[in-house]
């Protein structure tokens, strides 16, 4: 009895130690500052800084600390006939769900920012933006691709990067005109292998649907998924074999594209035309799997700094990016990056205030010179907020470069198919 | 008939990745009846310490292995001795074991994060890409090799478990240790030991892992899932037991293609499981070859 009264004692000082340390703490807290009352625009963003994604996390926090920079150097933004700084306010999502959605409620409601900026993986920004619609909050990502973001009528969520169907759409517009040109036999059979994801999904559909639309043009032959991050694919590529397949079209993250194409090379395998969707030209896989493994490999990806040749925008982004980074060349993460929050500072100058609402309709109704391929972006209606910019087309060569092959006016060089590897 | 041979390939292949992975799982379990949740951040840690030797000074992971083994012996014992021997032996420590070999993975992990950040890693040999043929069939090189290695740790721990002194001291502690207390033999010691090899059989397995996958301070989880179903599978504490298992499972899902989509595939080493604990709570192959 003694004892219970003991530990009831010594639990309730704990919990009274534990009240005033956090009433002192509250209290020591800085007072979050009321919108109206700021002189700076606060915009809210959370990144994967650590975790599975924090490579690419930091990526983005690159580009968008460009954009904010260049913003502030000339003064801040115009709004109103005022300049007003900018200023970011970026959190660590660790690469996890639950923690970036808590980060944009706490952003919004605690810290008061005025925007929000998005996070990185399609799966994170699907969770976020729940946060921003409910809170009534324009979020404008550059991370986010698939579809079903943009599918559940949500209007304050825009999206620069353009969805994974459009990277099915746009390999496959190249392949049929490697076919109409006779190097490609008609039909072509086609080995389609997606993760189960909504990534995945997406590009099987844009696949599926440009195949179907080619009557007698092609044969999908398999059209199997797999889950993300595999131990062998021995079976299915197994399956791949016996279909005698023409085109390997594979949507998958960097994990499974380097243990799949090392089970592809081991098999024997090869194809007239082979791609990992958005994988294939990055050095990562070069290191893994060695340049002469991955010669002649496709890949679709949402910009290329390649495209600085032929579009202004993206000149001086790469330039910028230079200057600021110590001469490294930026991927299309930092552009994105970079992309998302100029079309949300664009959409306040635009507004001439920092009402979410009149924020929400520029962004809307946006279309601006861009560095993405195209030259303009908007945040189309008709897909939800996503924005529908093309994507390009690279491919591995034998002296180790990734020229652009896709859309013609922007490609370097014209591509090879089929494959010389397969050519006995 | 070739893609039937191409799959009975691929099982056996796969069959030795998953047994070298389960091998140090499986002996701690035996001896000290604790489920190391470390496991997964072990298999991590060694996937990048042969990484390290392999970028830093040229040793090619295969010729790396003792190494590992050596640091991953001496981590195993260090946790043991520090940490493990401080939990109550039996049912009483399960949970607290659990938690703190989750809390030892989770240090791993983070420790990961700060040295090699979450950039996905490979460790290319000249020989990533070579297979040869068998029977018609393009068979990795790599892959082989772990199978090779598979087997000879399997052989290696009979021969150690039934020909040694230690061996025989490792399975009576695994019976009854109080009665090994009574007879004189140092019990802790032999969980340090076994501590100590069971860790540095999953840091081998890591090196292994690492010539075949890319790798990152995230990786481990399911290496750890498939570690225990086949551990669970095999009859808790048997080591012959999980390399059979180990071909079970594989076996299992590589054939499982033939009849439900790939995305299904991995699944089904889990159903058997299910199915294993309803009719055979012991698993497949007895309660303890260790005893």
């Amino acid at each position: 009895m003694a004892m219970t009264h003991r530990l009831h004692s010594s639990s309730c000082r704990v919990l009274l130690s534990l009240a005033v340390i956090s009433a002192a703490a509250a209290a020591c807290k800085p007072k979050a500052t009321a919108p109206s009352e700021r002189a700076e625009i606060l915009i809210g963003a959370t990144l994967p800084l650590t975790g599975a994604e924090a490579r690419i996390g930091g990526f983005f926090k690159e580009g968008y600390e460009l954009a904010f920079d260049e913003v502030n150097q000339q003064g801040g933004l115009e709004v109103g006939g005022k300049q007003r700084p900018v200023k970011l306010q970026l959190d660590d999502d660790t690469t996890n769900q639950a923690t970036a959605v808590s980060l944009a409620d706490k952003l919004i409601n605690s810290d008061k920012v005025d925007f929000l900026l998005g996070t990185y993986s399609t799966a994170l920004v699907e969770a976020q933006t729940t946060v921003a619609e409910q809170n009534k909050v324009p979020y404008v990502n550059g991370g986010g691709a698939a579809s079903e973001i943009y599918q559940r009528g949500y209007r304050y969520i825009f999206g620069a990067l353009s969805p994974v169907e459009l990277l099915g759409t746009t390999l496959m517009t190249w392949i049929d005109e490697q076919q109409r040109a006779g190097k490609l036999p008609r039909p072509s059979k086609i080995a389609l292998l997606w993760e189960n994801t909504s990534h995945g999904k997406d590009f099987r559909k844009g696949v599926s649907a440009y195949a179907g639309k080619r009557a007698g043009g092609y044969e999908i032959a398999v059209d199997e998924s797999f889950e993300l991050g595999g131990k062998d694919f021995g079976a299915l590529l197994g399956k791949v074999k016996a279909a005698g397949a023409d085109v390997f079209l594979v949507d998958a993250h960097l994990p499974d594209y380097l243990t799949m194409h090392r089970q592809y090379l081991d098999a024997g395998l090869c194809h007239k035309v082979v791609s990992y969707g958005a994988r294939g030209s990055e050095q990562a896989a070069i290191d893994a799997l060695g340049a002469d493994h991955v010669t002649y490999v496709l890949s679709g990806v949402w910009w290329n700094a390649q495209l600085a040749d032929t579009i202004p925008l993206a000149r001086k982004f790469v330039e910028a990016f230079k200057a600021k980074y110590g001469g490294r060349t930026p991927e299309w993460f930092q552009a994105l990056g970079y992309e998302a929050a100029r079309a949300l500072f664009t959409a306040i100058r635009q507004a001439g205030s920092t009402d979410r609402e009149a924020v929400r309709a520029k962004l809307a109704a946006l279309r601006i010179d861009s560095l993405l391929p195209g030259g303009t972006l908007a945040f189309s209606a008709a897909h939800g907020g996503a924005a529908q910019n093309a994507f390009v087309v690279q491919q591995n060569l034998p002296d180790g470069s990734a020229p652009i092959i896709f859309p013609r006016d922007v490609a370097k060089v014209a591509g090879v198919a089929p494959s010389p590897r397969c050519t006995p | 008939m070739a893609r039937l041979l191409d799959m009975g390939l691929s099982a056996v292949l796969l069959a030795g990745l998953y047994a070298t992975m389960a091998y140090g799982l499986g002996l701690i379990y035996g001896v000290l009846r604790v489920v190391n949740l470390a496991h997964g951040g072990v298999l991590m840690a060694g996937a990048y310490l042969g990484f390290c030797l392999h970028e830093r000074f040229g040793i090619d992971p295969y010729l790396s292995l003792p190494i590992v083994a050596a640091a991953g012996f001496a981590l195993g014992v260090v946790l043991y001795q520090g940490l493990v021997r401080r939990i109550p032996r039996g049912a009483a420590g399960g949970p607290a074991s659990l938690l703190l070999l989750f809390g030892v993975w989770l240090v791993l992990r983070n420790l990961a994060y700060l040295v090699f950040t979450g950039n996905d890693r490979t460790i290319r040999t000249a020989y990533v890409a070579s297979s040869v043929a068998i029977g018609g069939s393009h068979v990795s090189v790599n892959r082989l090799i772990v199978l090779g290695i598979s087997a000879v740790i399997a052989v290696a721990l009979h021969v150690l478990l039934r020909r040694t002194q230690i061996g025989r001291a490792i399975r009576a502690v695994a019976q009854n240790a109080d009665s090994c207390t009574l007879a004189g033999i140092d019990v802790h010691r032999v969980y340090a030991l076994s501590f100590g090899l069971g860790t540095a059989l999953s840091g081998v397995a890591g090196v292994l892992l690492a010539t075949i996958f890319s790798f990152n301070p995230s990786s481990g989880s399911s290496e750890l899932l498939k570690s225990f179903v086949v551990v669970v599978l095999g009859g808790l504490g048997s080591i012959s037991g999980v390399a059979l298992a180990a071909l079970l499972v594989a076996t299992a899902e590589v054939f499982a293609i033939l009849i439900l989509p790939a995305y299904l595939t991995t699944a089904v080493g889990f159903l058997l499981l299910v199915l294993v604990l309803v009719v055979r709570p012991g698993g497949l192959f007895g309660h303890r070859v260790l005893s």
